[in-house]
């Protein structure tokens, strides 16, 4: 690119224009100790608790412990250029990161800085990273779906708007593609989305990066990357970060989704920090608020009312509520979901889903344990059309569990058995589903009506999911307005009943799979 | 530093009390700071933390030096001192032993940097101003330094008010390069 002389000179004389020299009177400390990240600092008596100092060379970082003599302040990034004896400036703010719809499409580090090499990003706002959640008088009950476009999670764990569902399971069971899934399907929904990863690979964030981008879902979409090269404060400031930005669409009254991918490795860098600032450790060696990191930002997820919104926007939106819907992700070992972690997030939550090795390596996938999963509040939030046929599916589901023992044993059981044995075979194969290709509501209201009215039982086992392609591209091409109806009402009732069963057994009649 | 100023503390406390007793906040000002500099001297440095040298030898040797000064009481606090291993500290016991008296008498030290020598109507119109904003007997001392190329610092303990040209620079420097 040609340099135009002329714009830049004009942009340094509106920047000298601008620039306001402003007589700055602050409290200084000076650096005393410095190592792995951390500084003691002497002076600063007026310092607040996660107040932003600024090192020198440009660098900030934020102030966690206040001893009597001493504060204790974690460095937020590179700290080689910083000595013993150094003077820190207080800023007399809290840590803030920048806020905004321009940022959705960029991929962001913790303190909201682009990393994507898309240039800056010119935000107008912006907040602090720690802020309390909104009261009880604010909230509003959870009543609208956020729709994960997966059957087994929208049938049985269903997610509303402003619900907090917890994605747990071991290592390569697929929590983050289902959590990915969740954010593909929020294309054209208005509903914004932000990814936060937490100490991951950062081949593995610009895979997902590349996978949104593919399926058009990076444009609603903002992506704060704490790496595993990142600094452990930068890893602990994340999630905050990602919630500052969420809350700023939940507090226009809009829809916004939050994934904590994973909070896991941030009580990790927390406890590494705590250590480090000679915290006392206790269980696990974790220190004794990590129950409060996390109850603290997961509460920021929420359903908030009419005056909520009217308030935070000073009456500029009226008559609209907002959420921040929040799917936080553990990563358990070896299946212990009794460890110290895991336990806190499940009882902050307001339900989990749980995926497990076995049923993955089973080739069910996702790999949902119909079981253990649940969701607290989620039933309130479902559509109309999910409620009335996905109830079915846990039922079929746990009866089938209690059965599957004596599947081998099909030709001495008695014929209800074997019914109930081969609809729970046929539900398990209905509940498997392709990654990156979300459902619409009408595609998984067939599904599920298929399996619900028994036009199932008569498809062999192995060509379930065949059969279930078929029914879906032949809906979509020749039931264009019933499908539409029930994408847009969710809506169901005898009539539909009726034609859904019409539609479902022409085809059957016509097709092949 | 930071752990030494705590366990200065205690130190300093007792020794304020007893010289608010005594009446002799001056005097105890003067002693310790006589301590201070005696144990700053780098020929003490062989002498502090040998165990050749017995604790009531170093503590003769210190009060020997600072001459007969010391009243019972002070030859006390030096003894103590080296008894319990802390004479290393003085410097700071006698830093906030003056917090202490500063606050006690109402008065606060102040320190004005700039690039030119300040004039007095110069000097009297920082001592007003600071007296207002602080509330407190301002001690102006001032100091010149012209790297600052022009205005002023002003440091009073952790306060520091920066007028300077230099950090106007600096400041402008940040905003042109975001």
């Amino acid at each position: 690119m040609q340099l135009n002389p002329a714009e830049i000179s004009d942009l340094i004389k509106s920047r000298i224009k601008s620039f306001e020299a402003v007589t700055e009177a602050r409290t200084e400390g000076t650096v005393v100790s410095l190592m792995d990240g951390i500084a003691r600092i002497h002076g600063m008596s007026d310092v607040m608790s996660g107040e932003m100092l600024e090192f020198p060379g440009n660098t900030f970082g934020m102030a966690l412990n206040l001893e009597r003599d001493s504060v204790g302040a974690v460095i937020l990034g590179p700290y080689q250029h910083i000595a013993e004896g150094d003077t820190v400036k207080c800023t007399g703010r809290i840590l803030e990161v920048p806020t905004g719809p321009e940022l959705l499409g960029r991929v962001v580090d913790a303190l909201g800085n682009p990393i994507d090499g898309k240039g800056p990003i010119n935000t107008k706002c912006t907040s602090p990273i720690e802020k309390v959640a909104p009261g009880v008088l604010w909230r509003k009950s959870v009543d609208q779906p956020m729709q994960t476009g997966l059957k087994a999670i929208d049938a049985m764990v269903p997610v509303g708007r402003g619900q907090r569902e917890l994605i747990i399971g071991d290592r390569q069971t697929g929590k983050t593609a289902v959590a990915i899934d969740a954010i593909i399907n929020q294309k054209g929904t208005g509903v914004k989305c932000i990814y936060v990863a937490i100490g991951q690979k950062a081949s593995s964030v610009a895979n997902v990066v590349r996978k949104l981008e593919e399926h058009g879902a990076l444009a609603h979409t903002i992506i704060v990357a704490a790496t595993a090269s990142d600094s452990a404060a930068l890893q602990f400031i994340a999630p905050y970060a990602g919630c500052t930005m969420g809350e700023y669409f939940r507090d226009l009254g809009e829809d916004a989704l939050i994934v904590y991918d994973d909070l896991t490795k941030q009580a990790w860098a927390y406890r590494q920090v705590a250590l480090l600032l000679r915290r006392p450790p206790g269980r696990e060696a974790y220190p004794g608020d990590v129950f409060y990191i996390h109850s603290r930002l997961l509460e920021r997820a929420a359903r908030v009312n009419v005056d909520y919104v009217e308030k935070a926007t000073n009456g500029a939106v009226k008559g609209k509520t907002g959420s921040l819907t929040a799917l936080p992700i553990i990563e358990t070992q070896g299946g212990d979901v009794s460890a110290f972690v895991p336990t806190n997030v499940i009882s902050i939550t307001d339900g989990q889903i749980f995926l497990e090795t076995d049923l993955f390596n089973a080739g069910i996938r996702p790999a949902i344990n119909a079981g253990l999963s649940v969701s607290r509040v989620g039933g309130a939030a479902q559509t109309k059309i999910i409620k009335k046929l996905g109830g079915s599916v846990r039922l079929d589901l746990a009866q089938y569990r209690e059965l599957a023992a004596f599947a081998q044993f099909a030709s001495d059981l008695d014929e209800v058995t074997r019914k109930q044995i081969e609809r729970g075979q046929r539900v398990t194969e209905l509940m498997k589903q392709k990654q990156y290709s979300p459902l619409s509501t009408a595609e998984m209201g067939f599904s599920l009506f298929a399996a619900n009215q028994g036009l199932l039982d008569d498809v062999d086992v192995k060509k379930i999911v065949d059969f279930e392609a078929a029914l879906h591209s032949y809906i979509n091409a020749n039931c264009v307005e019933l499908v539409k109806r029930l994408n847009d009402t969710a809506d169901y009732n005898d009539e539909i009943a009726g034609q859904m069963r019409s539609a479902v057994e022409k085809f059957k009649s016509t097709s092949t799979w | 530093m930071a752990e030494n100023t705590t366990i200065a503390r205690p130190y300093a406390e007792a020794v304020f009390k007893l010289a608010q007793e005594q009446g002799d906040l001056k005097g105890w000002s003067d002693k310790l700071q006589l301590v201070s500099t005696v144990i700053a001297a780098p020929e003490m440095a062989a002498f502090i933390g040998n165990p050749k040298v017995s604790k009531e030898q170093l503590a003769q040797l210190i009060l020997d030096i600072c001459g007969n000064q010391f009243d019972a009481t002070g030859k006390n606090l030096v003894t103590l001192l080296v008894e319990n291993g802390r004479i290393g500290v003085v410097a700071e016991i006698f830093a906030l032993y003056e917090l202490c008296r500063a606050e006690a008498e109402g008065s606060v030290e102040a320190e004005a940097i700039s690039a030119m020598p300040l004039t007095d109507d110069q000097q009297k119109a920082i001592t007003a101003a600071l007296t207002r904003r602080l509330g407190r007997n301002v001690e102006l001392v001032c100091k010149v330094d012209e790297s600052l190329l022009g205005g002023a610092i002003i440091r009073t303990g952790d306060l520091v008010i920066d007028g300077s040209a230099a950090s106007r620079l600096t400041q402008l420097a940040k905003a042109m390069l975001p």
